[in-house]
């Protein structure tokens, strides 16, 4: 297995606040890997550094080797890294339809003046057929000509994963997938994830609160603390891990 | 004559509605599709009318060239400013833009040798001749005229007019139903999303932009036609918030909904003229068109109570955040 994607030495500040302070860390090709930490350790920017949303102050991110730390980033999703956002983010009065379709790549339609030419009117009844299935797929097909605004919010949990897969990703970052999803539906997202990993062999990076979760689906766990990567690796050993406890549940201080 | 039984006055209320669609055609697809805050447009308008106009007077240009290159320079000047504005937060360019179409009227009135000044078109040729632009337009105004066997020449421009204007809302009714106006779409709801699912949101930003700039040069154009005489003034930022009116009237996002609030716009407008009964005909006429703006202003805050999404938008895309 090589690395996907490599992250080295990212840095980032918001003023004085180091939020992301020299993380570095590599996702193997069609691995799940988790990505967890106590609130402010910085996996959200350091999320933001790799997608584009952010421009690191120093450091390098390299997706199959190549540099795109400095790309803008739609440039990024269609090098094949897309992500999806903690809250969701449902193109709330446009269909549930329209938001999976939108996210296709390669769509001739999408230039201006193009959209009636026959080889994109093509394009664009695959691409709906492709939306139909994907909706399918987490049972979102029924509402597929409602407004995305009429969904729940585990709905648009939903949604906004599809909506990613949609982009044919070859690396999946997800912001915390389970926040705000119930506990039935936390069950069907595990098995879309490993299923994405097993049968479409798209990898994934996956922050997330839920350790259950983590430790359950993951290959491989990093954690953050105070902006800087302090332990990875198997799920069993990351659990036993001193330092790991500590920037949970508070080092050992002593008492004046 | 009373002037409300003039065929002719309604038509020149026809005509000037037809101008606010086209002018307010390039707002809905900047503000209604691509949620665009753009409050300058009438910069744009002006920008189109004296590209025209100058290349004609100044120039000697033939009008059948010197509009299409307004229209252009209409449409350039808003990739040229939305290069580095649009890079700003959705509030921070909407100020932008609005100090914009300021900018563009105090050039035209301070520019005396580009513009004519504060005089205005009149003082476009040499100094002691009143220089005229629509020479060849109105002797092609004629012959639409007499084509038609029409005894206006206001009909016949309300022909031209809504004709033009009819072939641009086809064009942007047409475009917006593509993955491109998906794309614009999109950008409007969440941009954030949008750009993370691998579309070039400055790129459309800045079509949706110079296209609606280019729609304002048009009726720039238009207008110039129909008054044969302009000046900065014209261009105040007034004109800006009537397009915004006739948006949000007819209702955002809709493309037939543009002629809809214009003439509803327009002959409320128009209308308003004639209240001179009691008691408002015992202010001056000069009161009296402060009276119309106040009407203007309840008649669409009611409407906006009643009826917030317009008159042809979807109320239950109100309802959603």
């Amino acid at each position: 297995m090589s690395a996907l994607l490599e992250v080295r030495d990212v840095v980032h500040a918001f003023g004085g606040v180091r939020a992301v302070d020299g993380a570095t860390l590599d996702v193997e090709a069609g691995s799940i890997t988790g990505l967890i930490g106590p609130n402010g350790a910085g996996k959200s920017t350091l999320f933001n550094c790799i997608s584009g949303f952010l421009r690191p102050q120093s450091g390098s991110v390299l997706l199959e080797g190549k540099r795109i730390e400095k790309s803008a980033p739609h440039r990024i999703a269609q090098d094949g890294l897309v992500r999806t956002f903690q809250t969701p983010h449902a193109l709330t009065r446009m269909t549930v339809l329209e938001n999976v379709m939108l996210a296709a790549p390669r769509n001739g339609g999408e230039r201006l003046g193009r959209g009636l030419a026959p080889s994109a009117r093509r394009r664009e009844r695959a691409v709906r057929a492709r939306a139909h299935e994907l909706l399918e797929l987490v049972t979102l097909d029924a509402h597929a000509d409602a407004l995305a605004g009429t969904l729940s919010g585990g709905q648009r949990k939903l949604l906004d994963l599809v909506r990613a897969l949609m982009v044919e990703p070859r690396i999946l970052l997800l912001d915390e997938p389970m926040a705000g999803v119930s506990p039935t539906l936390r069950v069907e997202l595990l098995g879309h994830v490993l299923a994405l990993r097993d049968r479409d062999g798209v990898t994934l990076l996956i922050v997330e609160h839920d350790l259950d979760f983590v430790m359950r689906a993951s290959d491989r766990v990093i954690v953050m603390n105070d902006g800087q990567v302090i332990a990875q690796g198997a799920p069993d050993e990351v659990r036993a891990d001193e330092r790991v406890v500590d920037a949970y549940l508070g080092a050992r201080h002593e008492v004046a | 004559m009373n002037a409300l039984a003039s065929g002719g006055f309604w038509a020149f209320v026809g005509v000037v509605a037809g101008i606010y669609t086209i002018f307010a055609l390039g707002l809905q697809l900047q503000f209604g599709f691509a949620g665009l805050l753009n409050f300058g447009q009438v910069a744009f308008m002006a920008i189109g009318a004296y590209t025209m106009a100058i290349l004609v007077v100044k120039e000697g240009w033939s009008t059948w060239l010197a509009a299409p290159l307004g229209v252009a320079a209409a449409g350039a000047a808003g990739l040229l400013l939305g290069i580095p504005a649009l890079r700003l937060r959705a509030d921070f360019f909407a100020i932008v833009t609005i100090a914009f179409s300021e900018i563009v009227r105090y050039v035209a009135t301070n520019e005396n040798g580009l513009t004519g000044g504060s005089q205005g078109t009149i003082a476009l040729g040499k100094v002691g001749t009143a220089a005229q632009y629509n020479g060849e337009w109105v002797r092609f105004q004629a012959r639409v005229q007499g084509w038609l066997g029409v005894s206006s020449k206001d009909v016949a421009m309300l022909v031209i007019v809504w004709t033009v204007a009819v072939v641009l809302l086809t064009l942007v009714w047409l475009a917006v139903r593509t993955p491109w106006g998906r794309v614009l779409r999109a950008i409007r709801e969440d941009e954030d999303a949008t750009a993370s699912l691998g579309k070039n949101v400055l790129a459309y930003k800045l079509q949706a932009l110079a296209i609606g700039s280019a729609l304002a040069g048009v009726a720039g154009c238009f207008y110039a036609w129909q008054f044969s005489f302009f000046s900065p003034d014209d261009f105040a930022p007034l004109l800006t918030f009537f397009a915004w009116m006739i948006v949000l009237i007819g209702g955002l996002g809709r493309v037939w909904s543009v002629p809809v609030g214009a003439l509803v716009f327009g002959f409320l407008f128009a209308g308003t003229r004639f209240l001179d009964f009691p008691p408002l005909s015992y202010l001056s006429g000069a009161d009296r068109a402060y009276v119309r703006l106040i009407v203007i202003g309840l008649v669409i805050i009611g409407l906006v109570l009643a009826r917030p999404q317009g008159i042809l938008g979807k109320r239950d895309e109100m309802v959603l955040e």
